[in-house]
């Protein structure tokens, strides 16, 4: 069994037979959501495909996306940072496939193997920065750099050049109304770094795209390299 | 609900809106338009841009053309008022 997901990945071989007995395969389907707010967390999922978005809630209905996790990471972060709950809302946004783990024996494997312990506290760090980033970006970007941004963060997690994304969605994402993701898109599509059509945006010029990000994009990406290793 | 399209248009070219967005009715599509108008006046102010030529065509499920929403609709009357007496020669 060859680990997708990077964190399993990156785990030397006895660390990953000491998990591989209690992953469990697991489809992740587009609006599964996998950790509710306040409620207890009993998995842990490493996706192998897909994206899930993290959201601080505003209320009932509302939120905004402040984290990204897909084959880069794990979902139940709590449970690694001896807590059993957040206000946050986890789901999935781009169906996937991935592994998950019952929540006590995660915690039981934590403590008995150090080496998994300190490979996931690094993947912390390494999604705190990319929060950090987010707030950058919310406080300092156009929604067209911000869409960039999040754009790239969504190409690097999967292999090809199709995300599969509603504008609803997007608006979410980037705490927007749809129509300001709408004209985002179409500025986008105008200078050549995407197509966009219904529910699918296309990357035609990754390069392109990262400079138009500007510094939205890069650090959190160069800190995971630097934590754990290879990000796309 | 029913599903209304804000489609933009600026006179000269159109941003179809392809997905379209459920709302309770007309009104509540109107208000979306006009919320979504004072957002992209936000950006467009910080980028010095004058999108006061374009409207939102608000197009119900069935294609028919519902209502329109101009840009200017959504800003403070009072700013709209000074802006249109200062434009007078």
């Amino acid at each position: 069994m060859t680990f997708n997901n990077r964190l399993l990945r990156a785990l030397p071989p006895a660390d990953q037979n000491v998990l591989r007995p209690h992953l469990r395969w697991s489809e992740l389907e587009r609006g599964t959501v996998l950790v509710s707010p306040d409620e207890p967390i009993t998995h842990v999922w490493f996706p192998e495909s897909g994206l899930s978005s993290i959201i601080a809630m505003a209320g009932n209905d509302q939120g905004i996306e402040v984290g990204l996790a897909g084959r880069d990471g794990l979902i139940g972060m709590p449970l690694l940072l001896d807590a059993d709950r957040t206000p946050h809302r986890i789901f999935m946004q781009v169906t996937g496939v991935g592994y998950n783990i019952d929540g006590d024996l995660f915690r039981t494997v934590l403590d008995e193997h150090a080496g998994i312990r300190k490979l996931l506290l690094r993947y912390v760090q390494a999604y705190s920065t990319q929060t950090t980033y987010t707030a950058l970006s919310n406080a300092m970007h156009t929604v067209e750099e911000r869409l960039a941004r999040w754009l790239l963060m969504s190409h690097d997690r999967q292999d090809d050049d199709e995300i599969p994304l509603t504008h609803d969605f997007l608006a979410l994402m980037l705490g927007v109304r749809r129509p300001s993701v709408t004209i985002a898109l179409h500025s986008l599509e105008g200078l050549g770094f995407i197509k966009a059509t219904r529910g699918l945006i296309v990357v035609r010029k990754r390069e392109e795209l990262e400079e138009f990000a500007g510094a939205g994009y890069g650090v959190p990406e160069a800190e995971y390299e630097r934590l754990i290793g290879q990000l796309r | 609900m029913p599903l209304f399209f804000l489609h933009i248009d600026d006179g000269t070219q159109k941003i179809e809106d392809e997905e379209g967005s459920e709302h309770p009715d007309l009104e509540a599509a109107r208000e979306e338009a006009l919320g979504s108008a004072r957002q992209l006046w936000a950006a467009a102010i910080l980028k010095q841009q004058d999108i006061g030529a374009r409207r939102f065509v608000i197009v119900s499920g069935n294609g028919d053309i519902a209502d329109t929403v101009e840009m200017d609709d959504a800003l403070p009357r009072s700013l709209l008022d000074r802006l249109k007496m200062q434009s007078r020669p």
